[in-house]
């Protein structure tokens, strides 16, 4: 679409007065009042944003329409004549181009409204005498809808839509109101002025990490700075999680606290010895809570590769688990969940580390390591964990017990925290390229003992179902096939192991971890 | 963008009517949709209300690569263009034949406006000429309204012939029965049996119908107004098929 010219119309008068005027004044024909309202959705994270695309539903009189959009609303990318569901998952939209595309952008986030505008508009058309329209104005009210009951006036304007093959007209029409009104260059842009209205960018409140240290700061005021990060993240996932929008706002508070926990373990001559070991107690309660609840949603969303698995006439004798899984989701949510997180031990386990978070930093702190620089503290504890996982992973060997994988991978899990936390302090593209490193060793770590995980869950819950009689013989027969084919993945992981391991201790990498983490004068560390 | 030729050697079977509709249901669907009224008598360009007249006429056209985008009009509809008829359309075989690669010009043009529409429909002239050949060669799916009649089945027999050569491998000949009307019995015998080249035909038929005819007088699709006939139905079903038959490929 081409640019669309605006001219801000200033004073009290209605719409429909400038209407009648320009109709009269350039002989356009006027078509009656349009009402829209549009609402713009996102992601929690603002995943749509942050890749350069706005999604509207717009409300008329004809009906609703979805439209995803690219380059500030002007050139559409989809367009489907349906409203969103209500679950906000593109996945339940009729499948085409618009539930493609937007899969592709969102994977398992659901879709949650941004902001909502109402427009108000007279459309003036120029015809020409073939009855072909050669240029559109429109004489428009834009407010923002924020919860009130009228709508917040935010822009009354002109809007002069040049269409294309008629710059001519266009032109002419531009001429004769550049007599009366003033061009406004602002944009045309509808997202944009809702979203300078309400102040926020969408993604903005979702608590992404972003973690801003300087390397002289007390390692006691930086701990807590990096608290204070991880506890915001954490509640802006709370209401999320309790109500199971998507399954991401219980993992990303899953993750805020199994960061505190970390936070905690590893500057642990940073916090005071007896506020560490009441919070990391309260905090490791917190993570188990979520833990069933967490697999559950992770079977769910890995339900369509469970089918893919299967021979095509196996796959509905799978139905079962998905219900069951349901079942039991619904279950977990609402009996360990909603009844934790609504219970008196989160509602103080939130307001004491808050006051802690609050109070003012100790004059003469009793941890060791508090008045540190925290440059010093993040080189060493880094230093240390990266060798001790070198150590742990050169031993395993392919008669390794499980076990060990699993030790080792909490300790990479370990590491990538502390090299998270403490980014800001180190070069970014030398932190960037060792956080990659160590990524690919987590994934082959995750893989295994993923399917570990649920290799040992689904043979607890296909027995669960046999009791409950929910348990066919072809619902058995499925379970079967697919259990082995994780059970085959997990020995490919396992496999695999050793040559990403090998890849992650090469030398190039062991000399980039050495660069930034240890300490300086190679001096052995305590 | 997927390049949808309406075309029949015979004239006077629903080509522009199918050319119209399709492209508006296309754009309604979400597509950014150009059509191209190649035919000299300028039907499409009459059903959206826009001149028939193109600045340079076809010589204009061929002679730097930008033109053909500087002859895109706006339709009164969101995301649907048009590019019009011109009168000098008509010696558009004379053109070609001076040009180099003669059989591939209409193709090496539609490469300028290929990143902007999903959906590209070409209201052809009716005959076999270079033009066609240019029209083969840059189509991906050839629609072909086919009246059920003996005479009509043979004409699609001869286009099939000629599209058969390694040079339209990519091409995809897809026949539908227009102008269909139920009373009569031969009509009838030739859609239940779909015999030869009509095996190939889409299920959808399209009706003969006055709303249809209507087209011209008011100028615009049918769907704009006449939602609710047999023959508008049958267009939104056409199209339907027609998007599951190329998804399917």
């Amino acid at each position: 679409m081409q640019k669309a010219s605006i001219y801000p119309l200033g004073g009290a008068q209605r719409l429909r007065h400038w209407r009648d005027r320009l109709s009269a004044q350039a002989g356009l024909t006027a078509d009656p009042l349009e009402q829209v309202q549009i609402t713009y959705y996102d992601s929690f994270d603002g995943r749509l944003y942050a890749a350069g695309y706005s999604l509207e539903q717009t409300h008329t009189a004809a009906g609703a329409e979805l439209r995803l959009l690219r380059d500030s609303g002007r050139q559409l990318q989809a367009a489907l004549a349906a409203a969103l569901p209500v679950s906000g998952f593109p996945a339940d939209l009729p499948p085409g181009e618009l539930r493609r595309r937007l899969e592709k952008l969102l994977d398992m986030r659901a879709l949650l409204p941004v902001a909502t505008l109402q427009v108000r508009r007279y459309p003036l058309r120029g015809v020409d005498d073939e009855g072909k329209t050669r240029v559109r104005l429109q004489v428009e009210s834009v407010g923002l809808l924020d919860g009130g009951g009228k709508p917040r006036m935010l822009q009354k304007r002109l809007l002069l839509q040049p269409l294309r093959g008629y710059a001519k007209s266009a032109r002419r029409l531009a001429a004769g109101l550049a007599r009366d009104f003033a061009l406004e260059t602002a944009t045309d842009d509808l997202y944009a002025l809702a979203l300078a209205a309400t102040g926020k960018r969408p993604g903005e409140d979702s608590g992404k990490l972003d973690i801003q240290l300087q390397g002289d700061m007390r390692a006691d005021a930086a701990a807590r700075h990096i608290a204070a990060r991880l506890f915001a993240t954490l509640q802006a996932n709370e209401a999320g999680a309790l109500d199971g929008l998507d399954s991401e706002f219980l993992h990303d508070f899953r993750v805020a606290v199994r960061r505190t926990r970390s936070l905690l373990d590893e500057l642990k001559h940073v916090f005071p010895a007896s506020l560490r070991q009441r919070f990391t107690a309260e905090f490791a309660w917190l993570g188990n809570l979520t833990g069933t609840l967490r697999d559950l949603d992770v079977y769910l969303l890995k339900f369509a590769s469970y089918r893919a698995v299967l021979p095509s006439e196996l796959r509905p004798a799978l139905e079962p688990l998905r219900t069951f899984l349901l079942y039991k989701q619904q279950q977990e949510r609402v009996e360990r969940l909603t009844v934790a997180l609504q219970g008196k031990r989160y509602h103080k386990l939130k307001q004491r580390w808050q006051r802690y978070l609050d109070a003012p930093l100790a004059k003469r702190p009793v941890a060791r390591d508090a008045l540190k620089r925290i440059d010093r503290v993040a080189h060493r504890r880094t230093w240390r964990t990266y060798k001790r996982i070198l150590a742990a992973g050169q031993a395993i060997n392919a008669d390794s017990p499980p076990g060990e994988l699993h030790a080792l991978r909490k300790a990479c899990k370990k590491l990538r925290y502390l090299m998270e936390f403490f980014q800001s302090l180190y070069p970014p593209e030398q932190i960037q390229v060792a956080i990659k490193a160590l990524k690919q060793l987590q994934d082959n770590l995750g893989d295994f003992q993923d399917l570990e995980v649920q290799v040992v869950s689904l043979r607890r819950f296909a027995m669960e179902m046999r009791r409950r009689g929910e348990y066919s013989a072809a619902t058995g027969e499925a379970m079967a096939v697919l259990l082995e084919t994780l059970e085959t993945r997990r020995h490919q992981a396992r496999d695999r192991f050793a040559a990403r391991f090998k890849r992650f201790a090469r030398a190039q990498n062991q000399a980039a971890f050495k660069r930034l983490f240890r300490p300086a004068g190679g001096a052995k560390t305590s | 963008m997927i390049t949808v030729a309406c075309y029949n050697l015979k004239g006077g079977v629903g080509k522009t009517a199918t050319a119209v509709n399709l492209s508006y249901l296309a754009a309604l669907g979400g597509a950014g949709t150009l059509v191209w009224d190649l035919d000299p008598q300028g039907a499409a360009s009459f059903y959206y209300r826009i001149k028939p007249r193109v600045k340079g006429g076809s010589p204009g056209l061929f002679r730097r690569k930008r033109k053909l985008a500087a002859a895109i009009k706006a339709t009164d509809f969101p995301r649907l263009d048009l590019v019009p008829a011109d009168f000098s359309y008509r010696n558009m075989d004379l053109l070609l034949e001076r040009q180099r690669k003669p059989g591939t010009r209409i193709r090496k043009l539609l490469k300028s406006v290929r990143g902007q529409y999903q959906y590209l429909f070409l209201d052809c002239p009716p005959g076999i000429s270079l033009l066609s050949e240019n029209i083969f060669a840059a189509a991906d799916v050839l629609l072909v309204p086919v009246i059920p009649t003996t005479l009509s089945l043979r004409t699609l027999e001869q286009v099939l012939a000629f599209c058969a050569g390694e040079d339209y491998r990519h091409l995809r000949v897809v026949p539908f029965f227009s102008m269909v009307d139920r009373r009569k019995s031969l009509h009838r015998e030739m859609i239940a049996q779909r015999s030869g080249a009509l095996e190939q035909a889409l299920a959808t038929c399209i009706p003969y119908a006055s709303e249809v005819e209507q087209m011209g007088v008011h100028r615009a699709p049918l769907e704009t107004y006449a939602h609710a006939s047999p023959a508008a139905g049958a267009y939104r079903e056409l199209w339907a098929e027609l998007q599951r038959r190329s998804a399917a490929r």
